[in-house]
């Protein structure tokens, strides 16, 4: 393996020195995937700048909104009692994670900004209208989490740019929200995944958020599904019709883990299945 | 801090204050084995999947073989050989293993070990799913895991015995 340099700067300041006198650097928090291709020759990085003691990226707080920074670490989110109660779709995603080894290291912040589909974390950030906040040395913008991502394996992030936290808005306690997720073990990457968040009264949907991972080139919102059955009462035939827009709004593909076809159709089943649950009153997890 | 590409650290490992010269592109699992010489610690897939690397870092269970041996930097590292008792003998834990039948080739045991103590530090008396998802990242490809998760309720006895 080839030779590099390591730095691990204790500022976003020195953060983006460092980026600047090395620009062919890369950025690494918890590894878990950063240092996956290394090994397998994907990345042969000049230096590696580390994000772990940074400290503007570690704060978790539950306020007015709730802010998670991005180098909080997996386990953290899982263990924060505060996200529990305001955000338990999340907590519930994140539990689903690699294994306990990889969720002691692997960040949120790692976790969306490495751009895969299958990110754990982003379709109940999506749902629940995460914004990211993005900062060079230069300056600061929010932008809603879908438009983030714009490819496999790409962001909007410019090179000294940094995902430093997410912002989200406490949902009303009406809401309720539910993810599920499709591995072929436990702690697998998702084959399909959907989260979805509902308020409603009675069999009427006042407000609907659907998004799904592992089906697109970026995780995403099936805006289509959300508009079918936003402000409209809620039926057998209605959930039926939207699992099929939900299948039709994806554009998955073919890999070494599964078919397109059969991520089209678990897509369908779990907005069929959460959208049930959670008209049911439930907040089920569903495992595998 | 260029050209050389070493820096020196100190971190505690098995109870012992460590100063060592480290290369930035050295991860923790070479440090273990080829700086430290405590080859317990065992490297199997390297991508964090078969968890045999798992040692423990401020009280929590990780794959040595993803982690960049400079991040030890200050803190305190328990591999499989900081387990041994006062004269030398197996851990309870190591001990609930074999007289469980859990082991058979014993390459994956130094990893299952060390997500097995990380577990009872914080919980000693697990449910059979508490244990599962604690060892969801250790793969054993000989004993199956009914073993090893009986053997993991006997340690925790012990551990529940001695307190």
């Amino acid at each position: 393996m080839k030779k590099f340099e390591y730095y691990k700067p204790k500022s976003l300041t020195e953060v983006w020195e460092l980026k600047e006198k090395i620009p062919n650097s890369r950025f690494i928090a918890g590894g878990t995937d950063v240092m996956v291709k290394i090994k397998s020759g994907l990345l042969i990085p000049e230096a590696l700048i580390s994000l772990r003691e940074v400290p503007e990226l570690k704060n978790i707080s539950v306020g007015k909104n709730i802010r998670i920074g991005a180098g909080s670490t997996i386990t953290e989110l899982i263990e924060n009692a505060e996200l529990q109660t305001a955000i338990p779709v999340l907590v519930q995603a994140a539990r689903r994670i690699g294994s306990l080894q990889i969720r002691n290291v692997a960040t949120v912040g790692g976790n969306l900004g490495n751009c895969s589909p299958c990110a754990d974390t982003a379709p109940a950030l999506l749902v629940l209208e995460a914004r990211a906040v993005v900062r060079s040395d230069k300056n600061t913008r929010e932008m809603p989490l879908q438009d983030f991502f714009t490819g496999p394996g790409t962001s909007c992030l410019s090179a000294k740019e940094i995902l430093v936290e997410l912002i989200i808005d406490i949902p009303s306690p009406q809401t309720k929200a539910i993810s599920m997720k499709k591995g072929r073990v436990q702690m697998d990457l998702a084959l399909a995944s959907v989260a979805v968040l509902m308020e409603t009264d009675g069999n009427f949907c006042k407000k609907i958020r659907v998004a799904a991972g592992s089906v697109a080139p970026v995780p995403l919102r099936l805006i289509e599904v959300e508009k079918f059955l936003e402000n409209t009462e809620i039926t057998e035939e209605k959930i039926k019709e939207a699992q099929r827009i939900a299948m039709e709004s994806v554009s998955p593909i073919s890999d070494v883990r599964t078919t397109a076809d059969y991520r089209r159709h678990l897509v369908g089943v779990y907005v069929k299945n959460s959208i049930q649950s959670l008209m049911n009153g439930g907040r089920h997890e569903k495992r595998n | 801090m260029e050209g050389d590409m070493k820096r020196e650290i100190s971190f505690i490992v098995n109870s012992q204050q460590m100063k060592l010269e480290v290369e930035g592109h050295l991860r923790l699992i070479d440090l273990i084995r080829d700086q430290l010489g405590l080859t317990g610690t065992k490297e199997g897939c390297g991508e964090g999947e078969c968890g045999a690397c798992t040692v423990i870092v401020d009280g929590k269970s990780v794959n040595a073989c993803l982690y960049p041996a400079l991040e030890i930097e200050g803190k305190t590292l328990i591999t499989i050989e900081g387990l041994l008792e006062e004269d030398n003998k197996p851990s309870f834990i190591q001990k609930a293993f074999i007289d469980n039948g859990a082991v058979q080739c014993g390459f994956c045991s130094p990893g299952m070990i060390m997500s097995t103590k990380a577990l009872l530090d914080k919980n000693n008396d697990p449910s059979d799913e508490d244990i599962r998802t604690a060892l969801l990242g250790n793969l054993c490809r000989c004993t199956g895991y009914v073993q090893i998760v009986d053997s993991v309720k006997a340690a925790a006895k012990e551990v529940r015995r001695k307190s």
